[in-house]
């Protein structure tokens, strides 16, 4: 090595170290730490921050025993957060991740981008497709990660739960499970529908079952968050009001002052949920429904529990399939929005109104929870352009908060709109008729 | 009857068949919501700082608008020129 007393050359646009370039992968460093002076290698060296470890040790084999007796067949027991083993009856509760991993805590020091084990990224090369080798006979035992989470051996009946946390994105850090039983989703579907029947498609109302709702465990990433926000517009005050002319030639004028309006806020938001899945994440109403499961939005998910397979038993489910990275733009665009929320109370003094023209956001620190949120789901598909369009009742499995796109049957909505606007029209011409 | 409002009058029909079809419309198909996170997520702020910065720039006369010209003081999700700070 030469002693070099030059200064580096200035880094071309493109090549090698440049933007352009692919980046090199995470923890490489190109050069031997151990030739470098300490100070360096004790900074490269250190270890890089860890992610919150989620997975649970004792689930790794797939096959999720009772902690009683050991037998594998391990259900949910309907509207409680209790498992159930189906031999014997034990009951356990499993372990809230609010406490277990003190997600709800120190929000206000949270700094850096703090990542879940269950949250981490999906990597590219992994199958949906698990499979496991039986502990109890030996065969080989297949599940489809892409919508179910547990399997039954065919042979010996003992049942599997994918509990490892692989990285297809499929095992989150916690599940919420259902509260709302079948039954009660089927009656607040039907009183949806019941106060839309009117307008609603004729095949919709004929082909209407509700008993065919699916529960379904969507992927949601839920974030705690610590940002500042900077607005910054013009406000106006109202000074005098004034009217000018006389009869049907009267005009009201206004004077105001104008103010340049600038505003700072910190905050804190705790439990944001954020679609992790990029079909589910797309609210194009044009295109899809999916507006509907955003809007039974938010869960308690102060109360989900550690991530066990067995609550998924008989439930389907959805795969994530999106990082933390992509979800970014649209946390940070989410936080804009609350801060101009939270600004609003302080700039009430302008009864005019405020017009903002610029706004800023520093992201201090984030934390990122990767979980499994509970929704009933029915769904019609109406024919139509380009594929038709999926119409979703969505009911919270939790709150039972429910929402609904009803299909409408055009020709009926605008006969009456337009029996409406005639009657409307006979009145006004009646009226006018009758003055002149 | 000035012509003003018999051409108001006039647009009872059209205005309120338009309306009631929208009206009707946004219920059955719920286009219109989503999950309103400004209201419905536990948010933790400080508060509000700036006001003390507030400073006239201009006066308006003899406007007949009632509210100032783009006001977007509700419209949270609209979004305005961001500055990138150099943190973040």
């Amino acid at each position: 090595m030469s002693n070099n007393t030059n200064p580096p050359p200035v880094p071309p646009y493109s090549g090698p170290g440049s933007p352009q370039d692919v980046p090199p992968l995470p923890g490489s460093f190109g050069v031997d730490p151990a030739t470098l002076p300490p100070p360096i290698r004790d900074e490269l060296l250190a270890p890089d921050p860890v992610a919150i470890d989620t997975s649970a040790e004792e689930l790794k084999d797939g096959a999720n025993r009772c902690p009683k007796c050991g037998a594998t067949d391990i259900k949910q027991r309907p509207g409680t957060d209790l498992l159930i083993c189906l031999y014997c009856r034990n009951e356990w509760h499993g372990q809230r991740v609010e406490e277990e991993f003190g997600f709800g805590e120190g929000l206000d020091d949270l700094t850096g981008t703090i990542i879940a084990s269950g949250a981490q990224n999906i990597a590219a090369d992994v199958s949906s497709l698990m499979t496991y080798k039986c502990t109890g006979c030996g065969a080989e035992v297949t599940v489809n990660t892409e919508s179910t989470m547990t399997a039954r051996c065919h042979w010996c009946r003992h049942v599997f739960g994918v509990n490892e946390q692989v990285a297809n994105g499929a095992v989150p850090d916690a599940v919420l499970p259902f509260h709302i039983k079948k039954d009660d989703a089927v009656a607040r579907i039907r009183q949806f529908v019941d106060k839309r029947r009117m307008f609603a498609l004729k095949e919709f109302k004929e082909q209407f079952t509700p008993e065919n709702v699916v529960g379904v465990y969507m992927p949601y990433m839920i974030v705690d968050g610590k940002a500042s926000a900077d607005v910054a517009g013009h406000g106006e005050i109202l000074t005098r009001t004034y009217t000018q002319g006389s009869g049907d030639k009267k005009k009201t004028y206004y004077d105001a002052d104008v103010y340049q309006v600038e505003r700072h806020v910190d905050f804190t938001v705790d439990d944001l949920p954020l679609e992790s899945s990029d079909k589910r994440g797309n609210l194009d109403i044009g295109a899809n429904t999916n507006n509907i499961i955003n809007t039974i939005l938010p869960f308690d998910t102060k109360n989900a529990v550690k991530w066990n397979a067995s609550y998924l038993s008989g439930f389907t489910s959805e795969k994530r399939d999106r990082d933390v990275e992509h979800l970014r733009p649209r946390l940070e665009e989410q936080l804009l929005s609350i801060a101009r929320c939270e600004v609003e109370a302080s700039v009430s003094r302008f009864d005019r109104g405020v017009r903002w023209e610029s706004e800023g956001l520093d992201v201090h620190g984030t934390r990122w929870v990767s979980m499994y949120l509970p929704v009933w789901l029915y769904s019609y598909h109406q024919p139509g352009r380009n594929g038709g369009m999926l119409h979703y009742i969505a009911v919270n499995g939790r709150t039972g908060e429910t929402m609904g796109s009803v299909p409408i049957q055009q020709w009926k909505l605008l006969t009456a709109a337009i029996t409406v606007g005639t009657f409307l029209e006979g009145i006004a011409l009646w009226i006018l008729g009758s003055s002149s | 009857m000035s012509d003003d409002g018999g051409l108001a009058l006039l647009l009872l029909g059209p205005a309120g068949g338009a309306g009631l079809y929208w009206a009707l419309y946004r219920y059955y198909r719920n286009t219109d919501k989503s999950h309103a996170f400004e209201r419905e997520t536990t948010v933790d702020a400080k508060p509000v700082t700036g006001a003390e910065r507030d400073r006239k720039v201009d006066e308006v006369k003899g406007t007949r608008e009632t509210r100032i010209d783009g006001d977007n003081v509700r419209e949270y999700r609209k979004r305005v020129a961001r500055i990138r700070g150099d943190s973040s």
